[in-house]
């Protein structure tokens, strides 16, 4: 992993290409000491929450994957060692393979949806009017606004096999015969519709980021470009891309690991009992947690989970860490 | 605020100047994509506002009513005077304040670390807040609250931290906003143009002076857009905050929207109302700050 | 620059602020307040049976505070098994009674008395089995529920339905009579019946003499493939096909099939007694149709007699990391005694005890539930039937056999199959 760099940890990314020497000398001898200690100290509060809070949890999660942890053992507060038997179990279960495929698949095009259309819309916002603009972000805010239980509510209403707006507006529109067209019958259009519920729902975060990137683009560089005579799509891949690329990354990693994650609006949606056609790994590590009451399987699942979610990010990760060392 | 926002906006404005016509209609295609694009984002949020106003037996219907036809208050009577509203809603304000505070504090400080030193365990530094947020919050949440409850038993501790505690579903909260929060600041940190803190240093100012002055308005919009994050979840999360506030005094907006729903069915037109409700701090919070991003602070700042 | 300062104390006041309100507080349940968990049914219908629980307990006990906290449905057991992980679970909790079995097996309660209790002579039979593991007693029923043909009357004669059905064929008959009268419309249904309401097509197979599961020398046994079970969930599948236009996929609360009724293509539909008021609800039904609405026992395929019905229902138990045991019992003897009950029942429930099934008896809107709930059935008293019921089997065979995705004894036998497997072994 990372050493200190050779002339210290000291210098700065930027002061680092400025070399001015009596400025750094006058820097070294003054501030040598605060310096080293500087990053730590700034780090030292946010990992002090994180690891207060979380460090224990982790440990106890990690432990329980390797227990049998039902609610017998629950209640009396001790799990049993079984070592890595909750591994082998839920690595014979081919229900298992069945649920991560589907759950990667699932996560594959809800990101990319979501990262274009995010992208999309923000770059829209630079084109469109103020009113339009404000219009337009306060909307993306009032979707971003919407707790995720109301918001799937909602949805569940739109598509509502009896009563909903949108098999009425899709008969009205000629598109077909949609009355009493039941969504859900079919895990395909089932999942089309969590598809499109969850897109909606990340868009504006990852717009309104995107969009924030967007204002940090040094002008100067955009309408030297376009003196140049690039046009608006070199533009945005010369110049805007690789100066927001640190933000794509990171939109794109947490998008994967939020939609990686989907739960609620699956189990909401499908009053609490989605049939194993719908299940995603979180739903799967639910169920086993707190409807089978295996917490040990659970855990097990999670971990799981996360070395996937570690592979899947591993290409972003290192395009991160490498990120800050360009400079 | 400083001299930085009073700059306008510049959206990437042609330069050379073009036929204006050409420009006009392009223009309008452009407003009108946005249009349309609001409208098709908006249409739950209208929805859900549309039900608030409502009378019960309007809301399921055949046949959508576009437009309440006989809007009423009545739910949004109902729903604020549900027992504990208002301890909740002054729950959830306090709860969001706090979060979003010390989360821009504390993430700004520790993207700074990140993006601009070089350090002994930066890199798994890094990665660790990545993995932080892999971790299914439903697998966390006996481990969670195995510890929480012991931290009751933790002389002063237990005024802060621990079961049916603000604080403690505070804490956690600040764990799953943090990561977040420090990863896209050192994003906008890593964007800023090298130039612009060269051209502080050269200025003469101290390090910590060019951070301030340059750096802080430089990831304004990063600050913003983190805010936004941090309000979001924090005022939209409800499991954490179901399982760890037991008394009812205690709890948050989200758990009180849950009690509309019995197992005699959910009471839509109140549940609506009071998710309009919910929503209102949002909008106004971005309202506030939204400024920040809508501004060009760079344009602003390569000038100054 | 002002407005930068004013905003950092702005927000260092915000915090001050809110930091002193977290901070402040009361510790955990100690002598001096006993903490219960209710479901929030108890708090927006029949909080007057709270009110007065708690002044009977305060009068006996002066110095010791009720705190009832309400809880949601979908997610009281997550929180209940934190706080059990954590040791700091209520004092009183409600679970409902298909759920208790899990918890008693695995010790979550505290053994009970049965005797100090009010009516415990008379309590439902069917209540008190799912309070019961191996012969020992870990809860207190609380109420029940039962389910009857709820159906509009005004149909019925304009389809020439002379009176209500004896038996199940003369309700098929009579449905089709229906849906040749106004299933015309394509949204009408003669019953409304969801795909997947287990509920109330399991009662088709106890009605035949079948059983979901049977348990023979310590195992269990899946027998919805036994002969009776097929031939009534081929009725079942008589209902889905000619009688309803209910979707396949959903249940019966979304959307509330009560509400669904109020809308006014529906004929008749399965509820429990409290979905009769809740149809005719002047906020959300339509109490123009209460001049027209009635209810009667769902017929037995047998004429003359009563399908049984799921008698559905709540108990009430003490959690073992309670340290007010004998508190506990005696704020749940002040919710049980019959002046609580009363109020519940007038909710539209079942009270707990035989005793006060005449007060429904006599109020002609909950006579029918109370006729129906004389037989009833309940699910196997296994700890790991929660598992089936979660793991959605009987759902999903229902669906199935709905749909038409696979055909009645396949579906029943991958259901029975899974039965006996999750009943044995837990997964």
């Amino acid at each position: 992993m990372s050493r200190l760099a050779p002339e210290g940890a000291v210098a700065s990314v930027a002061e680092s290409e400025f070399t001015l020497a009596s400025r750094r000398r006058r820097r070294f001898t003054r501030h040598r000491l605060g310096h080293i200690a500087a990053p730590y100290a700034l780090l030292a509060p946010a990992a002090a929450v994180i690891g207060v809070i979380l460090a224990y949890p982790m440990y106890q999660l990690v432990r329980m994957s390797f227990q049998k942890y039902g609610l017998f053992e629950l209640i009396r507060h001790k799990g049993r060692w079984i070592g890595t038997a909750n591994y082998a179990s839920i690595f014979n279960d081919a229900e298992f393979w069945r649920v991560v495929l589907r759950t990667v698949a699932f996560t594959a095009v809800c990101v990319s949806l979501t990262m274009v259309a995010g992208t999309a819309i923000a770059l829209l916002l630079l084109q469109v009017s103020r009113v339009v603009r404000i219009a337009l972000t306060t909307g993306l805010v009032l979707v971003w606004s919407m707790p995720v239980i109301v918001a799937v509510d909602i949805w569940r209403w739109m598509v509502d096999y009896e009563f909903g707006v949108a098999n009425w507006t899709l008969t009205k529109l000629h598109v077909g015969n949609f009355v009493r067209h039941d969504w859900f019958a079919n895990p395909w259009t089932g999942f089309g519709v969590f598809t499109l519920l969850i897109v909606w729902g990340a868009i504006p975060f990852v717009a309104i980021t995107v969009y924030a990137g967007l204002a940090q683009v040094p002008q100067e560089l955009l309408e030297a470009a376009e003196i140049d005579g690039a046009r608006p799509w070199a533009v945005f891949r010369e110049v805007t891309l690789p100066l927001l690329k640190p933000i794509f990354v990171i939109l794109t990693s947490l998008s994967i690991i939020w939609d990686f994650q989907v739960f609620q609006q699956i189990w909401v949606m499908l009053d609490a009992r989605p049939t194993s056609d719908y299940y995603t790994m979180a739903i799967y590590a639910f169920h086993q947690s707190f409807q089978i009451s295996e917490y040990g399987l659970g855990a097990a699942i999670a971990v799981v989970m996360v070395l996937f979610m570690f592979a899947a990010t591993l290409v972003y990760l290192r395009q991160m860490l490498k990120a800050g060392e360009v400079h | 605020m400083s001299s930085v926002t009073q700059i306008a906006p510049t959206p990437v404005a042609p330069v050379v100047t073009r036929p204006t016509r050409r420009r006009r209609v392009r223009k309008a295609a452009w407003n009108l994509l946005g249009v349309i694009v609001f409208l098709v984002m908006v249409f739950p949020v209208y929805w859900m506002i549309a039900t608030a106003f409502k009378p019960g037996h309007d809301i399921l219907s055949y046949t959508p009513q576009w437009i309440p036809t006989h809007p009423t208050l009545s739910n949004f009577h109902d729903a604020t005077h549900m027992p504990f509203f208002w301890d909740a809603a002054k729950n959830s304000l306090i709860v969001v304040s706090i979060v979003v505070a010390l989360s821009l504090v504390l993430a700004f400080l520790a993207a700074l670390a990140l993006a601009k030193f070089r350090f002994y365990g930066r890199r798994p530094f890094i990665v660790l807040i990545l993995g932080v947020q892999m971790v299914p919050l439903a697998a966390l949440i006996i481990p969670l609250y195995i510890m929480m409850s012991r931290l009751n038993d933790v002389k002063g501790v237990n005024h802060v931290l621990g079961v049916d505690k603000l604080g403690g579903v505070i804490a956690m909260y600040l764990t799953f906003v943090l990561p977040f929060a420090v990863w896209t600041l050192r994003g906008f940190l890593l964007g800023v143009p090298k130039e612009l803190e060269e051209s502080a240093m050269v200025d003469g100012t101290t390090r910590f002076g060019a951070f301030v002055r340059i750096l802080l308005p430089l990831v304004g919009p990063g600050l913003v857009a983190t805010s936004i994050f941090a309000f979001i979840q924090a005022w939209n999360e409800f499991i954490i905050a179901y399982v760890f506030l037991h008394t009812p005094q205690k709890q948050t907006l989200m758990v009180w929207l849950a009690s509309f729903t019995t197992l005699r069915g959910t009471d839509w037109g109140p549940l609506m109302a009071g998710a309009t409700l919910c929503s209102l701090p949002v909008i106004v919070f971005f309202l506030l700050v939204q400024r920040r991003i809508a501004f060009g602070l760079t344009a602003g700042a390569v000038k100054g | 620059m002002k407005a930068r300062y004013l905003v950092v104390a702005l927000l260092a006041a915000m915090v001050a602020v809110a930091a002193s309100a977290a901070s402040g507080g009361t510790n955990r349940a100690q002598a001096g307040k006993i903490v219960v968990w209710l479901q929030n049914d108890a708090q927006n219908g029949w909080p007057e049976a709270v009110a007065l629980a708690n002044r009977n307990f305060k009068a006996q006990h002066p110095d010791v505070d009720v705190d009832v906290q309400y809880q949601s449905w979908g997610t009281h057991l997550t929180k209940f098994d934190a706080a059990l992980a954590g040791g700091d679970a209520p004092d009183v909790i409600e679970l409902g009674n298909s759920e208790m079995s899990k918890y008693m097996a695995a010790g979550a309660f505290k053994r009970l008395t049965q005797s100090p209790f009010p009516n415990n002579k008379t309590w439902l039979t069917g209540l008190k089995v799912s309070c019961q593991y191996n012969g020992k007693l870990y809860g207190v029923p609380y109420y029940a529920g039962a389910r009857a043909v709820i159906y509009r009357k005004d149909q019925y004669a304009k389809a020439g339905i002379k009176s209500t059905p004896k038996s199940l064929s003369q309700f098929v008959a009579d449905g089709k009579k229906l849906m040749k009268t106004y299933g015309k419309d394509s949204g009408y249904s003669a019953v409304y019946f969801p795909g997947k309401y287990w509920y109330a097509a399991m009662s088709f197979v106890y009605d035949y003499g079948g059983q979901i599961a049977v348990q023979k020398g310590g195992k269990w046994k899946g027998t919805l493939n036994s002969p009776q079970a097929i031939q009534a969930l081929n009725q079942v599948k008589t209902v889905f096909k000619s009688l309803t236009r209910a979707s396949r996929t959903t249940d019966e609360a979304n959307p509330q099939q009560a509400l669904v009724f109020a809308k006014g293509k529906v004929g008749s539909f399965i509820g429990n007694g409290w979905e009769w008021p809740y149809a005719l609800d002047a906020k959300l039904g339509n109490p123009a149709l209460a001049p027209v609405i009635g209810a009667y026992p769902m017929p037995s395929h047998i004429k003359g007699r009563f399908m049984p019905t799921f008698l559905g229902g709540s108990d009430l138990a003490i959690p073992v990391t309670t340290k007010n045991q004998s508190l506990a019992a005696d704020w749940i003897k002040a919710f049980t005694g019959n002046a609580a009950e009363s109020e519940i029942a007038k909710a539209g429930n079942i009270a707990n005890t035989t005793k006060l099934l005449a007060y429904n008896a006599s109020n002609p809107k909950l006579a029918p539930f109370a006729r129906a709930a004389k037989y009833s059935w309940f699910v196997p008293t296994s700890p790991n039937w929660a598992n089936v019921e979660n793991g959605n089997v009987l759902q999903n065979m229902l669906v199935s056999i709905a749909t038409g995705r696979a055909s009645v004894k396949a579906a029943a036998n991958s259901a029975s199959k899974q039965i006996t497997r999750i009943l044995n072994t837990g997964a």
